[in-house]
């Protein structure tokens, strides 16, 4: 007979480490614990079963051609989702190019050159900055870097290093584009890369840094020598997780990259990441099977490459241990 | 290298270091002032105090959105709380270290670094839609679950590091006392770890009240202030309908969000007041966690 009884000497004999030898069975406070891990649990994997489920007739029907098709038609019912997987990686690279120096100096900064009074003052600025919801972020740069992309930047760089393709502006007669969304994400995961690898840094054991003075270097060679060798597991972790957020940001994403569907060529031409397509398209074609089915699937393959980067983390995780 | 050239080269590198940590304070301070200037001058008590309905004009009362951002995190912390307490003490108290236990590990840390889109777009369709009858389409009752879901693994996480800084001497010696395991946890574990339990719930909040991406997908977005009251809808189960659970609701992402998608019925003046009052909001919610964890700090 299954009784709550019957059921909690199951869960006990099944997952619990130890039993005490004086405890008579288990309160009810422990059988709500299980049950608890049990539903969360459930939820979760329900979660991840479900986008797979979901997505899993558009791969039926249109197979690789998912993945590398240019052509998105809801009423042909032809998906191809390119475009997008090229402007959030360009966005994502363009993001890292401008963050992983920027962030990486400041961490420097903060942690070695900086006397304790100034780092006291940037630190919760740089904690400030992940306050900062993404809407809020995206609105900044839609009514402020908007103009200075557009008028500024753009120009610039199209007329100095505009004979390159990919720096090349053909669209100047907006500021939207896949460099205004890298320049906004650029400050939403600065902070994200500079506190993890301040900390990295930071827990670098005294004796290191003592011995390479005591060896005449300067405190940059130290840096140089000491502290980022061995405090690059911490780094790389900060990067990937920074890499993560840029990827899946969507709020901001959508407001500035423009949401046109062509193939982006250059970093100031607009174009329309996974994220938006899904943001933008999912409440008004959630009733057609195919069309639901297809942005299900773009939020698989978007939930696979974040995943491989967490797999990436883990595996440097291991390895330094 | 000659010592000069070693000391230049320091002394650049100090200058770049220097000069990237002052441009980051300085595009927090960019950020921050535009958003003010932009905003705080328009903000007065009729915009604080009125739902955007009772006045003329889109954009031009608040008080819904503040409200519904407040029931929002209020609730999907609710909602998430019990759940990431009993995993959190589950996996470092019960759990024995093996596949099983590890495999559930790795599933939270993937689940933690799901973009909160496809946290909002599986929210869409499996809660509002499938759901329906239960939470009325996009309502309340669909947002706060989504953005429980979404903050699950990040309270979870904070409470396992919580219960991390519990000195074991405390818990040996409640066992050497006779207690057993579930009153070693109630009478020593989480009061010690009380602390970081309940800014783990505070950053919760903070995390629930600014998202925008699962608040736009699951809860809808409703000019009104909220209703009290049971209504009859034979589209839901038992044929009513409770307000405001299984309604939708307005948020301040969502008011932000509109001033965007609508730019031809509201000037981004709008925007900026809305996002004003949401970072201040989200820096109360921060602050208290922050101060939470500093005075209550144990051992």
């Amino acid at each position: 007979m299954w009784n709550a009884q019957s059921v909690g000497k199951y869960i006990e004999g099944t997952f619990l480490k130890t039993r005490v030898k004086n405890s008579t069975g288990h309160t009810s406070a422990e059988y709500f614990i299980f049950a608890g891990t049990i539903i969360s649990l459930f939820v979760i994997t329900l979660f991840l079963f479900f986008i797979i489920w979901e997505a899993l007739p558009v791969f039926k029907s249109e197979g690789f051609g998912f993945i590398t098709g240019t052509v998105w038609n809801y009423t042909t019912n032809q998906y191809g989702i390119l475009i997008f997987i090229v402007s959030t990686i360009a966005i994502t690279v363009v993001t890292m190019l401008l963050a992983c120096p920027l962030s990486l100096l400041t961490a420097i900064f903060l942690a070695e050159f900086a006397p304790a009074r100034v780092s006291n003052i940037i630190m919760p600025m740089v904690e400030l900055l992940i306050g900062i919801p993404s809407i809020v972020y995206g609105l900044f740069g839609l009514s402020f870097l908007y103009y200075f992309v557009q008028f500024d930047i753009k120009p610039f760089i199209g007329s100095t290093l505009g004979f390159i393709p990919i720096f090349a502006n053909g669209s100047p007669n907006t500021g939207q584009s896949l460099l205004l969304a890298s320049l906004i994400l650029t400050v939403m995961v600065l902070p994200t890369i500079t506190i993890l690898s301040l900390e990295a840094m930071r827990s670098v054991p005294r004796e290191y840094i003592d011995a390479s003075n005591a060896l005449g270097a300067t405190k940059w060679e130290t840096i140089k020598k000491v502290i980022i060798p061995t405090a690059k597991p911490g780094i790389i972790a900060g990067i990937l997780l920074g890499l993560m957020r840029a990827m899946g940001e969507t709020m901001a994403v959508v407001m500035l990259t423009g949401n046109t569907f062509q193939m982006p060529t250059s970093i100031l031409d607009t174009g329309y990441a996974m994220t938006s397509k899904i943001l933008m398209d999912i409440t008004f074609y959630y009733g057609i099977p195919s069309g639901r089915s297809a942005l299900m699937g773009i939020a698989l393959v978007l939930f696979v490459m974040e995943f491989l980067i967490l797999v990436l983390v883990k595996a440097m995780g291991a390895r330094f241990k | 290298m000659s010592v000069r050239s070693r000391r230049l080269e320091e002394k650049i590198f100090i200058i770049l270091s220097g000069a990237s940590a002052i441009f980051t304070a300085f595009i927090l301070i960019v950020i921050l002032g535009t958003i003010t200037i932009s905003g705080l001058p328009s903000i007065n008590l009729q915009y604080l105090t009125s739902a955007e309905a009772s006045l003329q004009g889109a954009g031009s009362g608040v008080a819904n959105a503040i409200i519904g951002t407040i029931y929002l995190s209020l609730f999907s912390v609710a909602i998430s709380l019990p759940l990431a307490l009993s995993l959190a003490i589950y996996l470092k108290r019960y759990a024995k270290d093996t596949y099983v236990t590890r495999f559930i590990r790795l599933l939270i840390e993937v689940f933690s670094g799901t973009p909160s889109i496809i946290v909002g777009v599986v929210g869409l369709i499996l809660i509002c839609l499938y759901l329906k009858p239960i939470t009325g389409g996009w309502s309340l009752l669909s947002g706060s679950i989504a953005l429980a879901i979404l903050i699950l693994p990040v309270v979870e996480r904070s409470i396992e590091v919580a219960i991390d800084t519990v000195p074991l001497e405390l818990e040996d010696a409640s066992y050497a006392l006779g207690a057993n395991k579930w009153h070693t946890i109630r009478g020593i574990t989480l009061p010690c770890a009380i602390s970081g339990i309940i800014a783990g719930t505070v950053f919760g909040i903070g995390r629930a009240a600014e998202e925008s991406a699962v608040v736009a997908l699951t809860t809808g977005y409703s000019q009104y202030m909220p209703e009290y009251s049971i209504g009859h809808n034979s589209k839901l189960l038992f044929g009513i309908q409770i307000y405001p659970f299984q309604d939708a609701i307005g948020s301040l992402p969502m008011a932000i969000y509109n001033s965007f998608q609508y730019p031809m019925f509201e000037s981004s003046g709008g925007g900026f007041r809305a996002a004003f009052i949401l970072i201040l909001i989200i820096l109360i919610i921060n602050m208290s966690a922050r101060l939470i964890l500093r005075r209550w700090k144990i051992g």
